[in-house]
């Protein structure tokens, strides 16, 4: 902690424990004065090794330790893993089901979004609408337990299908909720868009243009916000975006105001999708009738679009009753390196904001990778995008007979 | 008795322990109504008295590379500044402990030791975030220091500048304000310069970038605990009622004759209390080039403007 031993640069560290992040992450931002001239992240601290932790359980347990990688996005996560594994068994759940997962799903963005416009206001030293929206999120978490008697592990999936049903009763519960938001949202959208001194702090701060967000491979609100036109319930719809389908939200300016625009255009687009399916809801079956305990050998990747982004699922089969291996890809790793390169030249004051506007989840994205070359020679090694492509490729080949000739 | 009566008014009433105590009251009335605007429970009446009992009972941990002697001494400065600067003061609307000519010149200079202290405390502990909340402070103290010492020395400046007996003794200014419309009406930009700037002294939102607790945890004071950062609360604690009586002595109406005085004294600067905790409520956070600029582009304008008014008013009446 003393500053003259680092002689000529100045370092604020942030993380792993500070009161501006809520989970850990490590974070040295060398400065000059107030202005931000490099950063650097360490990222890791939440590792819990679920993806090895999937390998030892069957099917089913699987669903449930895999929606407990996120406590924010618990049920998009489970979704992608069910419709991985629907593929694996070549099962589709009826129709019912789908859009009762879509209406989860919305409705856990509207949790989502609303959890972040509060933490955001916090970071720009603005409690009052911290406060106001953590109120009004309440609204969307009573909706959330009275459909399914949970705040936060909603547990809706099955796989081949749905566990709850949802009834007049709960269909009028969530339309009455959704007028509340609504109205609200209009209120918040305005704060953001009008308050002169919230403003300051998000106009043109943060800036990061179409062709930066797209080499740093961007993703969600967060690359939306850039004018990057990315969302895969509209690119690749997965279960009823087909039926139900979302507009895409996009705003060219890049900037943090951007970032609270688009998620609020979100919420406001999320009520709109889920009056849609509660007005018209398939009726039938909420699962399929057989779902086999054991998948058939393979590979299949899912692709879902969580709050925060594009999650990846990679899941492979080799016939048992439980995965051979699951990969799990958060959108925060992706967004992460967005910050450290929008952060420098920028205020100090505006980091935390910074931070924040990628909506970061970090026990969501801390995931282990091994190299054991290094390890065995005792030097460090830097390794390139191409480098890694390489070792990528070969990696996958000699263990898993992978042939990737096509992308050579 | 006269040695008696004297003490008890330096010691217990109105200032010494009884402005800490009312410093502490007004802090629960500010944390309070900011929880209630802001839709939460806010604590319960004592809290801030509890608040400063046990940090004054806590161990009082020293960093490592720092001067005991400064480290210590701070926040008994900070404390002694403000206390003293309250004896001018007209608290509760009752006569000053000790009034001379010039007093509302030292007791502003005296409000500022606060800020000082706090920010010397910060660059002398040698942590990152102390050091950034230091250099914070000082940007802060720079900024928003002139107009609000222009902003309290204009109702004196305007008495003389309309031609009539201006005074640097807040007594009197106070006794001849009584007799006249409320300076907040008269002077109003001045007025608004006043409060706000009080505002900044006391690191209130929105101008609490020296200690945003998201970027640098808790700014010059992070590396404070126990009796140290106990004596900087009661430090601030006090200079919140002192400064609010000070603009409600100089402002609103000033200190008049009669019984009743007192109480409508009080409730004039709890009104002005809650106009702070308002402003408090809505304003985010300002960065710290932002609030300099504020300061210099508006506050001190402000300021020049008010007296300017008043300047081409009493021209234009000596002309007609």
């Amino acid at each position: 902690m003393n500053p003259t031993q680092t002689a000529d640069r100045f370092i604020i560290p942030i993380g792993p424990q500070h009161p501006a992040l809520k989970e850990p992450g490590h974070f040295e931002f060398t400065v000059e004065g107030e202005t931000v001239t490099g950063a650097s992240v360490r990222l890791g601290y939440a590792h819990r090794g679920i993806e090895k932790g999937t390998e030892s359980r069957n099917w089913t347990q699987n669903l449930y330790l895999l929606e407990r990688v996120c406590g924010i996005c618990s049920h998009i996560h489970a979704t992608a893993y069910t419709l991985g594994v629907e593929q694996l068994a070549e099962v589709e759940a009826p129709p019912r089901a789908q859009a009762i997962r879509e209406i989860f799903a919305e409705l856990e963005r509207i949790h989502s979004h609303l959890l972040w416009l509060g933490v955001a206001a916090h970071d720009a030293g603005f409690d009052t609408l911290f406060m106001y929206t953590w109120r009004d999120r309440e609204t969307v978490m009573d909706i959330l337990e009275e459909v399914s008697g949970n705040r936060v592990h909603y547990s809706a999936n099955i796989l081949g299908g749905v566990k709850f049903d949802i009834t007049d009763k709960a269909a009028n519960t969530i339309l009455k909720g959704l007028d509340f938001l609504e109205e609200r949202t209009h209120h918040y959208r305005s704060v953001v868009n009008e308050d002169t001194f919230f403003l300051q702090r998000t106009r043109g701060v943060g800036l990061m243009t179409k062709e930066e967000a797209l080499r740093l491979g961007v993703v969600g609100p967060t690359a939306r916000a850039s004018g990057v036109e990315r969302d895969i319930r509209v690119d690749a719809p997965y279960i009823a975006y087909h039926d139900f389908p979302v507009n895409l939200v996009t705003l060219p300016t890049g900037d943090l105001e951007a970032r609270f625009l688009v998620r609020l255009d979100e919420l406001l687009d999320s009520y709109r999708v889920i009056r849609d399916i509660l007005n018209d809801m398939p009726e039938g079956e909420l699962t399929v009738k057989r779902m086999p305990r054991k998948m058939k050998p393979g590979e299949v990747i899912s692709r879902v679009e969580a709050p925060r982004g594009e999650l990846f699922y990679f899941i492979r089969s080799t016939g048992g009753e439980s995965p051979d291996r699951i990969k799990v890809r958060t959108p925060t790793l992706c967004n992460m390196g967005s910050v450290i390169k929008q952060a420098v030249g920028h205020n100090l004051a505006d980091v935390p904001m910074i931070l924040v506007g990628i909506d970061p989840c970090f026990s969501c994205n801390d995931r282990a990778v091994s190299i054991r070359e290094s390890r065995r020679n005792g030097q460090e090694k830097v390794w390139n995008w191409a480098d890694l492509r390489r070792y990528g490729i070969e990696f996958y080949r000699r263990k898993m007979g992978l042939e990737s000739s096509i992308l050579e | 008795m006269a040695i008696v009566r004297d003490l008890t008014y330096l010691m217990f009433f109105p200032a010494g322990l009884g402005l800490i105590a009312a410093g502490l009251f007004y802090q629960w009335i500010d944390r309070k109504l900011l929880a209630r605007f802001q839709n939460r429970l806010g604590p319960r009446w004592f809290q801030p008295f509890a608040d400063a009992l046990k940090l004054l009972g806590k161990e009082e941990i020293q960093p490592h590379g720092t001067s005991a002697f400064l480290f210590a001494a701070l926040p008994i400065l900070a404390l002694a500044g403000v206390l003293t600067a309250g004896l001018a003061v007209p608290l509760f609307g009752l006569p000053p402990v000790f009034s001379f000519p010039g007093d509302l010149v030292v007791s502003l200079y005296l409000l500022s030791l606060l800020m000082l202290c706090t920010g010397l405390a910060g660059a002398q502990t040698r942590g990152r975030f102390s050091l950034t909340g230091a250099l914070r402070a000082f940007t802060q103290v720079f900024a928003y220091e002139a107009p609000f010492i222009l902003a309290l020395l204009s109702p004196s400046i305007a008495l003389m500048i309309a031609g009539e007996a201006g005074s640097w003794q807040i007594w009197e200014l106070a006794q001849s304000a009584a007799n006249r419309p409320w300076f907040a009406l008269t002077l109003p930009f001045t007025f608004i310069v006043a409060i706000i700037g009080l505002m900044g002294k006391l690191e209130l939102p929105p101008f609490d970038a020296p200690e945003a607790e998201t970027e640098i945890v808790a700014g010059a004071l992070t590396e404070y605990s126990g009796r140290g950062l106990a004596l900087f609360n009661l430090a601030r604690a006090a200079e919140l009622v002192i400064g609010l009586m000070l603009i409600t002595a100089l402002y609103l109406g000033g200190v008049g004759d009669g019984l009743l005085v007192p109480i409508i004294f009080t409730a004039k600067s709890l009104g002005l209390l809650v106009i702070v905790v308002m402003l408090q409520t809505v304003l985010a956070r300002l960065r710290i080039d932002q609030t300099v600029s504020l300061w210099w582009k508006l506050g001190s304008v402000l300021v020049i403007a008010q007296w300017l008014i008043i300047l081409i008013i009493r021209v234009l009446n000596l002309g007609g």
